[in-house]
């Protein structure tokens, strides 16, 4: 038996020696190639594994939204066409969603043809779908989608992201140039709520940029703290507030303008606390300044926007109807009053500078037919005669005669040792209007006061409304004869103002007794106002009656006298004559 | 009946022009002071001529001026330094003219060509030339065109004071020219005098002197 196990064995042991290395090459050559044949067959799949069906279940829809024909046309006309391009959606975050999951009213065996009344309602309505897999906890994470989460009027998420063309914003919005990058939230219609509740609109339509005078500007460059990783969350009490602080921006490049500006009545009414007075924007606008000939038309004038009534009165008058009618050297409001260093003109002799800086050859035409001319132009405003229907009157102002400048209202205050209040009531004590004793006693009050002051009234013709300085007529109805001033009958006497003048040219105008203008009292106190035949004074008539009367009944009395003697005289005659008969 | 010359012809072109011109003026001068009063000419035109015949009343003076310094009569004009002599000659010619004429007493004063003007004359003509007419043409200047002689006016006190005593003077001269033109008529006949200041030739009734 142990023979027949080893002669078995010797069997068993020459079958080893032949499979053994058959095994051994299959061991070392197969498993590899198995391997590499497994890995080679895996990797396909591997590779296919991480793309989805790609629109296998959207083939069907695909069959009519890849072409380009189609539109969905809204209620309000407009079109939107309903292609779909699948090589972009195939590289969207969102390639591995089928249209259904997104257009979950869709399916293959329904397909609604809904209504909308535009393509942003459509859009609205398309958006929401976006919401059933990005909760609101994600939305707001990022402080934009927080603030547009929960607003009614937010733009829809397609606005920014695209429809199927969806992609990261961190994946586009970098590369976006500097105003792209800001106008991709501020083209959509968003606002600010400012602290007093009212809204701002932070819209900014990408045309009104591009046609602006700026369209060569970064946002950041007027919007200096805002950049692409600032955006600061400003605070403005109300849209006043907005555009005076914003109108702070323009001052670094327009500087020179800027400086004009805080010279003009507008800046001084901001700083006395008057809002309503117009900054930068108010005239230029925001993100719409238009190049300087914008604001040198009629319709362009930014002032009209506030000084509506005078702008019709101008455009009625001479300037105003050459300028409409193609004449671009007529004069527009900044012609007269300055574009940024905007002056109050009320009565100054800068309004005659205005004037006469066109017309220049004015002095010496009316030197040609207007006795004392330079005096004449002097006290006269151009207005007075140039505005042949408006209101005239006297305007009666404080001068200092040792510099021949106006004594301003801040100097009175000054020398007075009051307020305005104070001042009001000193120069209408009775509320009636100021008459001769009040005004005289204004002049010695001023002189007592002020040693080195020697203040006097000089009176100026004007017209009688700002706004009726506006309403020049063509030089054929000028004023030319010299009665519609030169007598006491003359409009302009009926109306006597005195007009207290403030540094900036503002005018507080108290009404004065026409009584003032011929008063003995007022011999002093106007001493240097008189007008030949129209401020002359009453008594002196009276005493001129007298004095001609008082001539003439001198020789009437002595004549009378005579005749009555007479008799004496004849006695006497014929008295001497018996004499001389006797003799 | 005796006749002296009593108006040398300058004193008598002088007169004339003055008379002419004071005319002129007061009419001119009303005519521009009451304008809603009279319509005798335009505003313009009163000024304008007011203006000229301001400037010939101007040069006028300067020839009354130069022809009384010049020939030395000024002296007529002065009153006697004597006080009381000048006092009492005022009082008899004031007596005259109040009393004596009617009685038909002799004028106490007798012209002649060093003496022409009794006491109250020499008074009142001597304020008249001396300072009233000076302060006219000068008032009458400065208002001629205020914005040169803005300096003077100034120093006057201003244009309306200015004004004031031109429109004074004015009154004052329109008044006495009454006088004036009626103690013209009190010759020995109503016309002596004004011939007089024609002819140069005073008329004289024969008493000796």
């Amino acid at each position: 038996m142990f023979e027949e196990t080893a002669e078995s064995n010797a069997g068993k042991g020459t079958l080893l020696v032949v499979l053994g290395p058959i095994f051994g090459i299959l061991y070392v050559v197969l498993l590899p190639l198995i391997g590499l044949m497994t890995l080679l067959l895996a990797l396909p799949e591997y590779a296919n594994a991480k793309k989805p069906p790609v629109l296998e279940s959207a083939d069907m829809c695909m069959a009519c939204h890849s072409t380009r024909d189609m539109a969905k046309i809204f209620r309000n006309n407009e079109k939107l066409s309903v292609f779909v391009n699948a090589d972009d959606f195939k590289n969207t975050v969102h390639s591995f969603l089928s249209c259904t999951d997104c257009h979950q009213k869709i399916s293959m065996e329904s397909h609604p043809g809904r209504a909308f009344d535009s393509r942003s309602a459509f859009a609205l309505d398309a958006s929401s779908a976006c919401r059933t897999c990005h909760s609101d906890t994600q939305l707001q994470a990022k402080p934009n989608h927080a603030y547009l989460a929960n607003k009614t009027n937010g733009p829809p998420c397609a606005e920014c992201h695209g429809a199927h063309t969806v992609k990261r914003i961190s994946e586009w919005k970098p590369a976006l140039a500097d105003n792209q990058f800001c106008l991709t939230c501020h083209k959509q219609k968003i606002s600010k709520t400012l602290n007093n509740g009212e809204k701002l609109s932070l819209l900014i339509d990408p045309s009104h940029l591009k046609a602006s005078v700026h369209n060569r500007h970064t946002c950041s460059d007027c919007h200096s703290d805002f950049s692409r990783k600032s955006h600061p969350m400003k605070k403005f009490e109300n849209s006043r507030d907005h555009s005076i602080k914003v109108s702070e921006a323009c001052r670094k490049c327009h500087s020179d303008k800027h400086t004009a500006v805080r010279e003009s009545i507008h800046s001084k009414m901001i700083s006395e606390g008057n809002l309503k007075a117009p900054v930068c924007t108010d005239c230029h606008g925001f993100h719409t300044v238009g190049p300087k000939a914008t604001y040198d038309t009629m319709s362009g004038v930014p002032c009209r926007k506030c000084h509506e009534e005078i702008f019709k009165v101008y455009s009625k008058s001479v300037h105003g109807m050459a300028k409409a009618n193609g004449q671009h050297k007529a004069p527009l409001c900044s012609s007269c009053h300055f574009a940024h260093e905007i002056k109050v003109t009320a009565m100054t002799e800068k309004i005659k500078g205005a004037c006469l800086g066109c017309h220049k050859e004015a002095e010496a035409l009316h030197k040609k037919w207007l006795p004392n001319s330079e005096l004449h132009l002097s006290v006269v405003a151009c207005a007075a005669c140039h505005s042949p229907n408006s209101g005239k009157g006297i305007y009666l102002r404080l001068y200092d005669q040792a510099t021949g400048k106006p004594f301003t209202e801040e100097q009175i205050l000054k020398l007075l040792g009051t307020n305005y209040e104070g001042l009001s009531l000193r120069m209408n004590t009775h509320g009636d209007g100021i008459n001769s004793g009040e005004l005289w006693n204004i002049v010695k009050q001023l002189n007592e006061k002020g040693a080195d002051a020697k203040v006097t009234f000089l009176g100026r013709m004007d017209v009688s409304k700002g706004s009726e300085a506006h309403q020049l007529s063509v030089k054929k109805n000028a004023v030319k004869e010299c009665e519609n001033c030169h007598s006491s009958n003359s409009a302009f006497f009926k109306s006597v103002t005195v007009a207290v003048v403030k540094a900036d040219g503002r005018l507080t105008r108290y009404k004065a007794n026409p009584e003032v203008l011929g008063s003995m009292v007022s011999l002093l106190s106007l001493k240097q106002f008189y007008v030949l035949g129209s401020t002359r004074l009453k008594i002196l008539d009276w005493i001129g009656i007298l004095m001609v009367f008082g001539g003439m009944s001198v020789p009437i009395a002595h004549i009378t006298l005579r005749i009555l003697t007479s008799p004496i005289r004849e006695a006497k005659r014929l008295n001497g004559l018996r004499k001389e008969g006797k003799r | 009946m005796k006749k002296i010359y009593l108006h040398p012809l300058p004193i008598r072109i002088w007169h004339w022009i003055n008379a002419g011109s004071f005319l002129i003026l007061i009419v001119t001068g009303l005519q521009i002071r009451y304008r809603e009063l009279l319509g005798l000419m335009k505003f313009q035109v009163a000024v304008d001529i007011h203006n000229i015949f301001g400037f010939i009343l101007i040069f006028n003076f300067f020839i009354w001026l130069i022809f009384y310094i010049f020939t030395g009569k000024i002296k007529i004009y002065i009153p006697p330094l004597n006080l009381k002599k000048f006092v009492m000659g005022c009082i008899n010619q004031a007596r005259y003219y109040g009393y004596g004429i009617f009685m038909g007493e002799e004028n106490p004063h007798h012209s002649s060509p060093d003496n022409k003007f009794n006491p109250m004359q020499q008074m009142a003509y001597l304020s008249i030339m001396l300072l009233l007419i000076p302060l006219q043409l000068v008032s009458g200047l400065l208002l001629w065109d205020i914005k040169q002689f803005a300096g003077w006016i100034n120093l006057a006190g201003g244009i309306k004071i200015v004004d004031t005593i031109h429109v004074f003077l004015f009154l004052f001269f329109t008044s006495f020219l009454f006088v004036h033109v009626y103690l013209a008529t009190l010759g020995h006949t109503a016309t002596a005098h004004i011939k007089a200041m024609f002819t140069g030739y005073e008329e004289i009734e024969g008493h000796g002197h």
